[in-house]
């Protein structure tokens, strides 16, 4: 059944809870509302694990209040109520219910040292440039390694292969901010490729943003080094899992099909042997963009960069509560809605997913 | 040798002539030889079918008519000349240009199991525009008005069809889909490898249907590889048995069920029942098939044979002609005849 | 006799059949013998000397000297133990974790079955390094049993998922089937029946655990959120990044000397695991 008949039959014949029914296989609905689960039972286990620590925050700032600046009891826990937007004496299933009010107008409270500053308005300053840095870095090294897989496939045994496979292994076998740390020391310090001083940051001083090629050219400069890194280390699965991928594909019935149809190489090599192959590491996908996103921390503070993870670090220093919540559920969030993302964009290469 | 020999000079009555062809695999354990010196003829729009068991050398000999062998294996000598009009042309020889034009354009290889013949992430449609825009035709109208047509052949409703995506369509149509797409092209020949296994019997009918229907009109020649006698039997004009990468019998449809003159051929026609089932009684034939790594001395049947003397032993039989169209590979054709391959039954039996 | 030297001739062939996990094998146990036997050999250098700052290698300091002159190779030999305490402590921990969730998930099915599956997503949706640094924010890591209990108890789910597969597909199988026939006990059929079928897919993964362990302990260290003292690479490699080690042409082997540690390790557990993949699945290896 094409879907079109099929939906030109539900639209006639089929009763509402049919359709329900019908909505509920939708393969990207479903992978939505499971996405939309996932941040709720985050956002809830943050809530009450936060509360329910043996050093709670709200606690440890009242405590600190109490204990450096001499505020009694009561002032202290009002300061705090109002830092954490929280009313401290309502029962925790109301606090909940406010907390839960507040995210989804969008606040995330205001930070603790620099008083007044909305979470929001911080995260908003710095996530662009982390979602920028690995989202283009993710962008590179999937494309790279979709290519150099592929190769690896078509010429395995070579000694191309041998060469790429090695190095494949050992660029995913170290750990990134060590390998941050050795573009640092190296091609910064020692032999001077990078003037690693005046890349810190995630844009020059003084540039304006906007859709300039000035201002393009400028953050592409500043994010070389986290946007190196993050490709080094992960295209080595990347091509890894394609090369095994596409070996398994030529093997396809469809694929000897299509030469013995006469269809040109380029066209069997791409929609033929690399879509299909390429399927499997959509799957991959969400698990390494959770992996990027969440040791971004590091390399951020290697090379000096602002962004999600710098604002972590800091807030972790200060303990800053407020900011450490906010920052940990936008990450996770990130991660959630990237997840969905790769499986839309899965759903939308593979048919079979699609249409059932 | 098969008929009348070559010797270089095109005759054109034939649109396919192998010539002592030989193709082996690489194996770990050694070199498989899957074809051992294969020659025959196919005059335009003659239909001949391959049968033997499995591991017999069919499929290959099929895929080295289009050059789509494994990298392990090998074409160790041999001719495959195509007649294009008033010229041959050998397969073998040919460039990657004219290999890619020659498939599917002059040669459809229809391959069994067509479950996964199809790409899954691309709608019918546009993997039937993928074969056309491969071989230069750009006019979507007409591509369409004829893969209509043949959908219809095929009794396939083809507006669903074509919008369809190869998951959407049970193992019958996407077969009957590559039979339709395989004609796309007009090609004057056709290489059908097993088209009916893998389905159900209803639906093996049916396909069986449609192949008759498709060759009394339109005009191609076709290579059939089977195992299932009964379907050879429907559609062929020849038939050519194949027994350890060799053709032990070749003759016409009526002579190979009526007159089997090789002991191997009695042997496949008894294993296969019969609806009206009076005709004898069922078999298997005994013993396993050979092994192409270390084939047999001499007769590779002879192991399996209750002919066999020392001669089939020692000496192998060439494949020779009994009559201008029946040919036989066998030292005892003329015992077999004699007793109607008696003796293949009681050896079984026993 | 003569069958014990053809299988010892065997597993020889096996091991060295993949070069470079062979080479991971040896790593593995050469950084195992260096960290746990080596300070008894090694005595650790804790001499400020003045004079010898920032040395390059010679034959009395084989890595250099540190930003006080201290030996650096020393500081590698007694730096190895805690890291590899905490891999091996956290991958056993999640390695314990997800067989008993996984098997249990895959045998008692319905709800059980839904609810660990849907934690296993859960835990796995969250990134990990973030949750452990605002965990480092809340909590005081100041010892490695601690870190070790957090880093398996947040590693658990691949593992749990594959183990769950497995026993699925197990479950069907003849010779457990016959045990639950027997009516042998759960446990009986996970410890006797199920696990030594696995032992390839655990191996690997904790492996895998391993890695991971020491990816987030020693970025952990480094950043400073675990207030680790003593002999630890990660604390070298914090010390020498805040002493800006970083910025002179000398101090190179005080921050390469650990990253290299590290990496090397990191390196040789991968290489383990493809060899340990080769020999327990017979299908990738071409042919011994």
């Amino acid at each position: 059944m094409s879907t079109v008949t099929l939906a030109r039959e539900g639209l006639t014949r089929l009763s509402p809870g049919a359709w329900l029914r019908r909505l509920a296989r939708n393969y990207v609905l479903r992978r939505f509302l499971v996405a939309l689960a996932k941040i709720y039972v985050v956002v809830t286990l943050t809530f009450f694990i936060v509360r329910l620590m043996p050093t709670n925050p709200i606690e440890a700032y009242i405590n600190e209040l109490i204990d450096q600046y001499g505020f009694t009891y009561q002032e202290a826990r009002d300061q705090a109520a109002a830092l954490f937007g929280l009313d401290l004496d309502t029962p925790l299933w109301q606090q909940y219910l406010q907390y839960m009010g507040q995210l989804i107008r969008g606040d995330l409270g205001t930070s603790y040292r620099s008083k007044g500053t909305p979470v929001s308005a911080m995260i908003a300053k710095f996530l662009p440039w982390t979602l920028f840095s690995v989202g283009v870095s993710l962008l590179i090294s999937f494309t790279l390694g979709i290519l150099l897989g592929m190769v690896m496939a078509y010429r395995r045994e070579s000694l191309l292969d041998h060469v790429l496979s090695a190095l494949a292994s050992i660029l995913t076998a170290i750990p990134n901010y060590l390998v941050g740390m050795m573009i640092l020391v190296f091609l910064g310090v020692q032999w001077k490729v990078f003037p690693i001083t005046q890349m810190r940051g995630a844009m020059s001083p003084g540039m304006k943003p906007g859709f300039t090629w000035e201002f393009i050219k400028d953050i592409f400069y500043h994010a070389t080094l986290p946007i190196m890194t993050y490709v080094l280390t992960t295209v080595g699965s990347w091509m890894l899992a394609m090369k095994s991928s596409t070996i398994s594909t030529l093997g396809e019935d469809y694929v000897m099909v299509a030469k013995a149809r006469g269809l040109p190489e380029r066209r069997i090599v791409t929609a033929y042997v690399g879509r299909n192959a390429s399927l499997p590491l959509f799957t991959q996908l969400a698990i390494s963009i959770g992996f990027v996103v969440g040791g971004s921390a590091l390399i951020e503070f290697i090379f000096v960069y602002q962004g999600i993870g710098q604002l972590l670090l800091n807030s972790i220093n200060y303990r800053d509560y407020p900011v450490m919540q906010g920052v940990f559920l936008v990450i996770t969030v990130a991660v959630i809605l990237a997840n969905f993302l790769a499986d839309f964009v899965y759903s939308w290469l593979d048919p079979r997913i699609r249409i059932q | 040798m098969t008929e009348q020999r070559l010797d270089g000079h095109l005759n054109e009555e034939y649109i396919l002539q192998v010539e002592d062809l030989w193709v082996s695999y690489q194996a770990e354990r050694g070199t498989v030889k899957a074809v051992c010196g294969v020659s025959f003829n196919l005059r335009a729009g003659e239909t001949l079918a391959f049968i033997g068991e499995s591991g017999c050398g069919k499929t290959t000999l099929g895929l080295t008519f289009i050059r789509l062998l494994p990298a392990t294996a090998r074409v160790e000598r041999g001719r495959i000349w195509y007649s294009r009009g008033t010229e041959a042309v050998d397969v073998l020889a040919m460039h990657e240009q004219e290999l890619r034009h020659f498939r599917w354009r002059e040669c459809a290889m229809i391959f069994q199991g067509a479950q996964n013949a199809f790409n899954p992430v691309l709608r019918i449609w546009d993997q039937v525009l993928d074969t056309a825009r491969a071989h230069g035709e750009t006019d979507k109208k007409k591509i369409r008005q004829r893969m209509e047509e043949l959908f219809q052949l095929v009794q396939l409703e083809p507006r669903r069809v074509l919008r369809a995506y190869p998951h959407q369509l049970s193992g019958g149509m996407r077969q009957r889909v590559l039979i339709a797409l395989g004609l796309l092209l007009n090609p004057s020949l056709v290489i059908l490898d097993e088209p009916t296994t893998a389905l159900d019997i209803l639906t093996q009918r049916s396909v069986i249907d449609v192949l008759r229907g498709l060759k009394e009109r339109l005009q191609f020649s076709l290579i059939l590889i089977s195992h299932d006698l009964s379907l050879a039997a429907e559609l062929a004009d020849r038939v050519a048995t194949m027994y350890a990468g060799k053709i032990v019998e070749l003759a016409s449809v009526w002579d190979i069920y009526y007159r089997p003159h090789h002991p191997y051929t009695v042997g496949l026609i008894r294993a296969v029942p019969t609806l009206s089932g009076d005709r004898g009684r069922l078999i298997s034939i005994p013993g396993s098939p050979p092994d192409l790594i270390n084939p047999p001395t001499g007769c590779p049947f002879h192991p399996r044979c209750p002919y066999t003397t020392e001669r089939c032993q020692e000496e192998e039989p060439p494949l020779q002609a009994v009559s201008p169209t029946h040919h036989v590979a066998c030292w005892h054709w003329e015992k077999v005849i004699a007793e109607g391959g008696e003796r293949m039954l009681t050896k079984a039996e026993a | 006799m003569e069958t014990v030297s053809l299988s010892l001739k065997r597993t020889w062939r096996l091991l060295t059949y993949n070069k470079m996990g062979f080479l991971g094998l040896l790593g593995v146990l050469f950084f195992i013998l260096m960290s746990f036997v080596g300070p008894y050999v090694v005595p650790l250098d804790t001499q400020t000397k003045v004079d010898k700052i920032y040395q390059p290698p010679s034959m009395e300091f084989w890595l250099g000297t540190d930003s006080e002159g201290r030996d650096i190779f020393s500081q590698i030999v007694h730096g190895g133990k805690d890291v590899l305490m905490v891999a091996f402590l956290a991958g056993f921990i999640s390695t314990a974790i997800a067989v008993i969730l996984g098997s249990l998930s895959a045998l008692a099915g319905g709800w059980v079955d839904n609810a660990i599956m849907a934690l296993a997503d859960i835990v796995l949706t969250i990134p990990q390094f973030p949750l452990l640094a605002v965990l480092a924010g809340l909590v005081k890591f100041n010892n490695i049993t601690l870190l070790a209990v957090i880093l398996g108890v947040l590693s658990w789910p691949s593992l749990t998922r594959a183990i769950r597969a497995q026993v699925l597909s197990l479950r069907e199988r003849e010779f457990v089937e016959a045990a639950r026939a027997l009516d042998l006990g759960t446990r009986h059929i996970i410890l006797r029946e199920i696990m030594p079928n696995m032992m390839s897919y655990i191996a690997i993964n904790l492996i895998f655990a391993m890695t991971s362990a020491i990816y987030a302990q020693v970025g952990l260290v480094f950043l400073g959120l675990v207030p680790f003292s003593g002999q630890n690479w990660g604390v070298m490699l914090s010390l020498a990044w805040t002493r800006g080690a970083i910025f002179y042409k000398d101090s190179i082997w005080y921050i390469m000397s650990p990253v290299a540690a590290i990496a090397l390790f990191q390196l040789a557990l991968v290489s383990l695991s493809r060899l340990l993949e080769e020999i327990f699945n017979p299908r990738l290896r071409t042919s011994v």
